[in-house]
């Protein structure tokens, strides 16, 4: 046992979640308890919409990519018919894990255990030695292929997948966040993006949840991010509230963020968000840019700049990143990280790949930070009392409004709020109409 | 997206290395000491071995390029300077107070030497205590300058064995 070991006995009885979340309070064993943690496992990971993959990891047939849901094993791959299939990643004889690769291209999958052969598709299409199992086998063979997530759907070549059948949409998922996912592609001439410049692999000692309501939490940085803000550079706006059109909003379904745009539009210049470059240094991504959108719209884009947006429960749109967190237990999490790259626009790109590398990941000036954090934040909830932690701030400030509950203060726990209404309606299952 | 899945490559030495009887015993030392430099949080006097076309880099994997692949670290001169700021701050707190830290350099080889620079590679482990253990372990390859008597950091690359991931937090001086 170390230090870091702070999950919680198992098998204290049935967790009643619905006594864990209040409206601006929720009980530390959230964050600590494997039982509160399996019962997210299933509710969250393997029934609801997630995450998988984005269409630029497999552009062309036969492309794969390996993923694990829930501990999980599944494979995300695109077929000759141009569909991306997301498959248990499991041999349907006696359960070895089938493709052992993170990435790759194959027309089909060859068992190294005794040899069966998938078709990338998942049917089963070869069995060695097939004497041996008798005539009755052809008439099981066909109900033998891979087993595929019960539902597979993507938005702007966001790839989400829910293992077993969803009581929702994934649009009906989405709701509103569809508004930062579009914020994000209107940065690409083509409206499409490139993620294949790999994905950082952060081993965070902390609860998953931590890592993902941290990501639109406003009222740490001045504090966690002093260091760079003091010896490295400056806040890129004010963070005193008062002075700046800088919100914070609970977007519905678990999704949230940190708004910039109304700022950004006030003070109507552009790449605030990209180190304030000018655009003179982009000759090109601007010409292709202005030539796809027109002058306005481009103008637009480079003002108000990508989102910082949660998608719950597991990705995050992080300007020019995206993040997707693994749990790993209630201690334990991977956060996944990789620059949002626009085809075709090199002189961008290299700077994006610079840009995550110094802010991102095990070794960036504020991921590194985030996750010690969070790590103490773990051992914190060790202690037994007090038992709740406290999310009152701005309460009294928000506004509903037709994108959701704003509130003009990005210290203010609005984000974090609405994830937790909705993290205990999933896990009560007290939700299955979208409740935006 | 982690266990065997994510195997990474072991970088390889090119043939031809000169081995350790080979590399000059000023090279040698100056190797030591930006280890025990590192090793020991001097950020400033480790930041003042780097020449002015300083590059930092510990890749995901070895035969990534830098121009299309995202890397754990890849500091240029200006990038270091910032990075031993953020840890001369006191602020940052991965690294405050800052780990434990002692690492073994083994296996030194000549890789490859030009007029006034000197490619050497060799393998290391290192000893982390922060909340616990954790031991790193890789190839690093130095390319270090003769300037005048002095002796500069040109470059110095880490692959680490787990680059393939997952991997801890790393804000000390790898
Ligand atoms: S377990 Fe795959 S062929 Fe037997
Ligand atoms: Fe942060």
């Amino acid at each position: 046992m170390t230090e870091l070991d702070t999950s919680a006995p198992v098998g204290v009885g049935k967790v009643d979640v619905a006594a864990l979340v209040e409206p601006d309070r929720v009980h530390g064993s959230v964050y600590t308890s494997q039982e509160v943690y399996d019962q997210e496992m299933d509710r969250i990971f393997r029934n609801g919409w997630v995450f998988v993959a984005h269409d630029s990891e497999v552009p062309e047939p036969g492309d794969y990519v390996t993923r694990r849901i829930a501990g999980e094993p599944w494979i995300v791959v695109r077929g000759k018919d141009g569909e991306v299939r997301v498959l248990a990643n499991r041999c349907t004889h006696r359960g070895n894990r089938l493709c052992n690769a993170d990435a790759g291209n194959s027309s089909s999958f060859r068992c190294p255990y005794h040899g069966w052969t998938f078709s990338n598709d998942g049917h089963l299409t070869g069995v060695p030695m097939r004497d041996g199992y008798g005539s009755s086998f052809h008439e099981v063979r066909d109900a033998m292929g891979l087993a595929p997530a019960a539902a597979v759907d993507s938005y702007g070549g966001f790839v989400f997948a829910s293992l077993n059948p969803p009581a929702i949409t994934l649009r009906e998922h989405l709701g509103n966040s569809t508004v930062a996912l579009d914020r994000l592609l209107a940065l690409s001439p083509t409206g499409e993006l490139n993620l294949r410049a790999g994905w950082m692999k952060h081993d965070m000692r902390c609860n998953w949840k931590m890592v993902m309501e941290n990501n639109v939490d406003g009222y740490h940085a001045l504090f966690t991010h002093a260091s760079v803000y003091d010896a490295v550079k400056p806040a890129k706006v004010s963070h005193v509230p008062s002075k700046v059109e800088v919100y914070v909003r609970d977007l519905g379904n678990g999704h949230s963020e940190i708004d910039y745009a109304k700022e950004y539009s006030r003070l109507d210049e552009e790449f605030i968000w990209f180190g304030r470059i000018r655009r003179e240094k982009l000759p090109n991504y601007v010409a292709a840019m202005e030539e796809a959108r027109g002058a306005e719209d481009t103008h637009r884009a480079f003002v108000v700049g990508p989102p910082h947006t949660l998608i719950f429960p597991n990705l995050f749109l992080a300007e020019m990143n995206i993040m997707t967190v693994e749990p790993l237990g209630p201690g334990r999490a991977i956060a996944y990280t990789t620059p949002a790259l626009i085809p075709g626009a090199d002189e961008v790109n290299e700077k994006t790949l610079r840009r995550s590398e110094g802010a991102m990941g095990p070794a960036g000036f504020l991921i590194a930070d985030d996750g010690e954090i969070g790590a103490r934040n773990q051992l914190g909830l060790a202690a037994g009392s007090p038992e709740w932690v406290v999310l009152r701030r701005g309460e009294e400030s928000d506004i509903t409004d037709e994108t959701g509950i704003v509130n003009h203060d990005k210290s203010a726990e609005t984000p974090q709020r609405g994830w937790w209404k909705h993290w205990s309606q999933v896990l009560t299952g007290t939700t299955t109409a979208p409740d935006a | 997206m982690s266990d065997l899945t994510s195997l990474g490559a072991a970088a390889a030495a090119p043939a031809g290395a000169v081995p350790a009887a080979g590399v000059d015993p000023a090279l040698a030392s100056f190797i030591y000491t930006e280890a025990r430099l590192a090793d020991e949080a001097r950020y400033s006097e480790w930041e003042a071995l780097w020449d002015d076309d300083a590059k930092y880099w510990v890749p995901m994997h070895p035969d990534h390029d830098p121009k299309v692949n995202v890397s754990y670290i890849y500091d240029n001169r200006r990038r270091i300077r910032s990075r031993i700021a953020q840890l001369n701050s006191g602020n940052r707190h991965s690294q405050t107070p800052p780990s434990v830290l002692r690492r073994l350099i083994t296996n030194l080889e000549v890789v490859a030497q030009d007029a006034d620079t000197t490619t050497v590679a060799g393998n290391f482990v290192i000893y982390e205590y922060r909340f616990d253990l954790t031991v790193w372990a890789g190839r690093y390859e130095y390319r270090i300058r003769a300037r005048g008597g002095d002796l500069k950091l040109a470059a110095k690359t880490v692959h680490l064995v787990n680059a393939g991931g997952p991997v801890s937090t790393m804000s000390f001086l790898v």
